[in-house]
């Protein structure tokens, strides 16, 4: 099975980062071990109910995952944030980046 | 002897304007733990982030307006420490061309100035490219 990492690091509110949560949709439609990293203003995207195209990603078993740091420096409350999320740092980004054969893409 | 690029697991390339988001902060912040891993790692930029070491910048940021005690290390001494405690494992290099295009051939110690013609060496010699920073 591919793998991927896919970052989203601008805010929600862009076409361009729709198409790329439209990607990740495809890919894990398609079969992929998808992980989509949210950071910088792309965690604006996490909070629940904010982005249409992310519970497609997620209902068709995408995995998202959310820059805590980020998230801290914007004020956003956990709570606020789609439950099926996973909080991370970068040790969590560093060891799946390492993982042998995987793709990454930032956006 | 000639020179050749040392492999990496992951080479980092930072292109865009590194101050107009979080980008340095985040590059930063995945090379250290990258290290932490025990990862080799090489960085590579071009455009506006190959000011990110000139040695122009100096030891610390300008004096904080709201803090005249406050020192606040400049991104060429942060880099120039990661540098100094992974000499083994951490490589960074700056695009030649974007480098003079933006008055900063002068790099602090440890940064290699690399020809745009050669990056082509450098991709070879990784496992991974992580671009970060456009589109």
């Amino acid at each position: 099975m591919d793998a991927y990492l896919l970052i989203e690091s601008a805010g929600p509110a862009g076409a361009g980062g729709d198409r790329f949560v439209g990607d990740a949709c495809r890919l894990v439609r398609q079969g992929g071990d998808v992980t989509l990293l949210l950071t910088q203003d792309g965690v604006l995207g996490a909070v629940a109910d904010s982005s249409p195209r992310l519970g497609d990603y997620l209902g068709a078993g995408g995995a998202l995952w959310v820059d805590a740091f980020s998230l801290r420096r914007r004020g956003v409350a956990e709570e606020d944030v789609e439950p099926r999320a996973r909080l991370v740092d970068m040790d969590d980004v560093a060891a799946r980046l390492l993982r042998p054969g995987l793709r990454a893409v930032w956006h | 002897m000639v020179w050749t690029v040392p492999h990496s697991d992951v080479m980092l390339k930072i292109l865009g304007a590194p101050h107009q988001d979080d980008l340095v902060t985040s590059a930063l912040r995945l090379t250290r733990a990258l290290l932490d891993q025990d990862a080799r790692v090489q960085v590579w930029t071009c455009g506006d982030a190959t000011r990110l070491t000139s040695a122009a910048l100096g030891a610390d940021k300008p004096l904080d307006p709201a803090d005249h005690r406050a020192r606040h290390p400049s991104t060429a001494a942060v880099i120039g420490d990661l540098l100094a405690a992974h000499p083994e494992r951490l490589h960074w290099y700056v695009c030649r061309f974007c480098a003079a295009d933006r008055a900063a051939p002068e790099q602090i110690p440890g940064v290699r100035t690399r020809p745009p013609s050669r990056f082509w060496e450098h991709v070879r010699a990784t496992d991974k490219v992580l671009a970060l920073g456009v589109c």
